[in-house]
């Protein structure tokens, strides 16, 4: 289990990290989802080692995050780097090597994943010459080379094409199903509603939302669209229980109350004209995302980023 | 894994990636085979010499001009101090000055009886031998001008004939050796300022590299920050010695294979201790070095950053340079106490001066442990600046706060 514990971190005025704690179990998949600014690199940093905590703790097993543990961590930074020079078989084994693999083992897992990401025709190029999207698939195959047991990878699909988002979900799951704990960061919440079976989302360094997606989805009210011919302004003779969650041209979205009915609202729908459509519907992700963020902070934490000295 | 096998690692790596460069490659090769040529040129000028022409080139006679006859005495002067002479004599001090004007004219000296000698102006900043010869020649007239006046002049010849008392050279040194520590003394402390400031500004390419690249956020997950410095280092001074042995060391076979006796006695312990002052002052500044590197992003600020560590390497070459003139002088003592100044004139030091074995012994110790403390240092500084892209980290800034 990796388990965020309390983090705090500041750098100078700017506070990164304010209490945050969720976890990540072996074989789950989650995303990690916060507005720009709200922390996602630095706790992902914290995980990884590469930034140490003010105050709370990250683990593994329920041990620090030691230089073992982070040598079986496979680590994709927010700012890819890779040495422009080396060429991409050569970096991934002495990466490999760097966490503790030996040559021949480093050299045949490299072999593994350039085939398997599909750079097999590159191996030997020089990183610098690949075009970017090579780049990120070599970046990749640098967390995955000496088969972690848990991945933390920051936006890993930023920048990427549709197949090789398709490639990189593929590799996701997979390796979550192989009992790998992955933690990933996004901003593209419908690939993650899609991917992951948890999420948590953060906001201003702490957590706002966190667990498994199709509960967060359930616990969000059931939701119910109708369709009246003769336009919305039924919504207006509803009860103060019945939140009205969308009005647009075709009809309205209603929020209906844990165990109401959801007859009044069709009684006050029909009441109005004929019924065209009515459906029962969960939230996206997007709207709890939203609804736990709130527009007013993500405005904050981008002003916050942008006087940050260091990207936290 | 352990620390040694990750330090080697990344030794490796920069030692690969160095030989890859195809300039650095053929710029040594080409060096290498400068000195092997360089080392032939005696040989091959021994080996064209038509014989020993060195003895041939003492002269005869030197030819002496002289205002009048001089008289035996005065004779004997001369020949007593210029071995023979063959004498042309002239009517008035005007004609022999004239024939020392004169360039076909081989009159060197002229001898106005009782009143002067007179020399022809020699060319060259230090002079040339006739006007000692003059000197002496004056002296020697002097001094029977004198015995005349007393009366003495019998003893004239004995007295320039005087064998003065013996001088004996007392103590061990060895004149050939002294030659191969002041050859090591001057050529070392200007080979290894180079090579030390060289190497380490490659580091620091090194390191901007691998900051500007962001690859580095990915090796300071797997690697300890110490660990990592210590690989470019010891990766760098590998390259260092071994682009040093291999420029150096074929031309110093075939010098040795053509002509043994060139190379003074004593050399190979002077250069091997010259190498141990490189390998420790190398690393001595080039932590410091990676350190202040991890502070800028960009190639071009290197230079100021790395100035501070700069005038201190400076400093230590000119006090190493002062050495040469006084080895065993209180200052030159105690700046082989001191870790930035210490392998440039603890150098100096053992190859021509006379230091005792603590002070050699404590000298390494101290600056060991001065290897000790860099690092130290420049981890902490690293640590602080690596992570933060974009404009130069101010010193203080990186050492108070860490972004790892």
């Amino acid at each position: 289990m990796l388990e965020f514990h309390d983090l705090h971190r500041s750098f100078g005025d700017v506070v990164a990290l304010d209490g945050l704690s969720f976890t990540v179990a072996p074989g789950e998949l989650c995303g990690f989802l916060g507005p720009n600014g709200s922390g996602k690199t630095t706790a992902m940093r914290c995980a990884v080692g590469v930034t140490q905590p003010d105050a709370g703790s990250v683990t593994w097993q329920g041990g620090p995050i030691d230089l073992a543990v982070r040598r079986r961590t496979g680590y994709m930074p927010e700012e890819r780097g890779l040495y422009p020079k080396m060429r991409v078989h050569e970096q991934l084994v002495y990466l490999g090597r760097l966490h503790e693999m030996s040559a021949a083992d480093a050299a045949a897992s490299a072999t593994h994943w350039i085939d398997r990401l599909g750079l097999a025709e590159r191996a030997d190029s020089a990183v610098e010459e690949l075009s970017l999207g090579n780049q990120q698939r070599v970046q990749l195959a640098v967390a995955l080379v000496h088969d972690p047991e848990l991945l933390v990878l920051d936006e890993p699909f930023s920048g990427l094409d549709p197949i090789a988002t398709d490639v990189m979900s593929e590799v996701l799951l997979e390796r979550a199903r192989a009992g790998v704990a992955v933690v990933f960061s996004s901003h593209q919440l419908d690939l993650v509603e899609g991917l992951c079976e948890t999420v948590a989302v953060i906001s201003r360094g702490r957590l706002v939302l966190g667990g498994e997606v199709a509960e967060l989805k359930a616990g969000g009210g059931r939701r119910l669209r109708v369709e009246v011919d003769g336009g919305t302004a039924w919504t207006r003779s509803l009860g103060s229980d019945v939140e009205v969650v969308a009005v647009d041209h075709g009809g309205a979205t209603v929020l209906l109350p844990p165990g109401a009915d959801a007859g009044p609202v069709l009684d006050a729908a029909r009441r109005h004209g004929r019924l065209l459509d009515v459906h029962l519907e969960q939230p996206r992700l997007s709207e709890l995302f939203r609804d736990a963020v709130g527009n007013g902070e993500v405005e904050l934490d981008d002003q916050l980023r942008f006087r940050s000295a260091v990207r936290p | 894994m352990s620390s040694v096998r990750t330090v080697l690692l990344i030794a490796g790596r920069e030692v690969r990636q160095r030989l890859r460069s195809k300039l650095f490659v053929w710029t040594t090769v080409v060096l290498s085979v400068l000195m092997v040529g360089a080392s032939l040129i005696p040989t091959l000028i021994s080996a064209f010499a038509p014989g020993d022409d060195v003895a041939d080139i003492d002269r005869g006679a030197m030819v002496v001009a002289s205002v009048g006859e001089l008289d035996e005495a005065r004779v004997a002067a001369v020949t007593s101090q210029l071995g023979p002479v063959e004498f042309e004599i002239v009517d008035d001090e005007a004609a022999a000055t004239a024939l020392l004007d004169d360039r076909d004219s081989e009159v060197e000296l002229a001898i106005v009886t009782g009143e002067r000698v007179l020399v022809a102006a020699d060319t060259g900043p230090f002079g040339g031998p006739n006007q000692g010869r003059a000197r002496s020649v004056a002296e020697a007239l002097a001094l029977v001008d004198l015995l005349e006046a007393a009366g003495a002049a019998e003893v004239a010849d004995e007295v320039l004939a005087l064998t003065p008392l013996p001088v004996d050279v007392v103590g061990a040194v060895d004149p050939a050796e002294e030659v191969a520590g002041m050859l090591v003394a001057n050529i070392g402390v200007v080979f290894i300022f180079g090579l030390l400031m060289f190497y380490a500004s490659m580091i620091v390419n090194g390191i901007i590299e691998e900051k500007g690249s962001r690859v580095v956020e990915l090796l300071v997950e797997a690697v300890p920050v110490r660990q990592l410095m210590s690989g470019k280092v010891l990766g760098m001074g590998t390259i260092a010695v071994g682009q040093a042995l291999t420029i150096f060391l074929p031309g110093l076979i075939v010098l040795l294979a053509a002509n043994r006796a060139i190379l003074p006695p004593g050399l190979g312990g002077q250069v091997a201790m010259t190498a141990v002052w490189f390998v420790l002052g190398y690393s001595f500044y080039a932590l410091l070095c990676a350190g202040l590197g991890a502070l800028v992003s960009r190639p071009e600020e290197a230079q100021a950053v790395l100035t501070p560590v700069t005038t201190l390497a400076l400093l230590g070459y000119f006090i190493g340079f002062a050495a040469i003139q006084a080895p065993d002088a209180t200052w030159a003592v105690i700046a082989g106490w001191l870790p930035p100044t210490a392998p440039f004139v603890m150098l100096v030091r053992q190859a021509i001066g006379d230091p005792s074995l603590l002070e050699l012994a404590g000298s390494l110790i101290v600056l060991i442990v001065g290897i000790f403390a860099a690092a130290t240092v420049a981890a902490r500084i690293y640590e602080g600046g690596i992570l933060r892209v974009g404009a130069r980290v101010r010193f203080r800034e990186a050492w108070r706060s860490r972004t790892i």
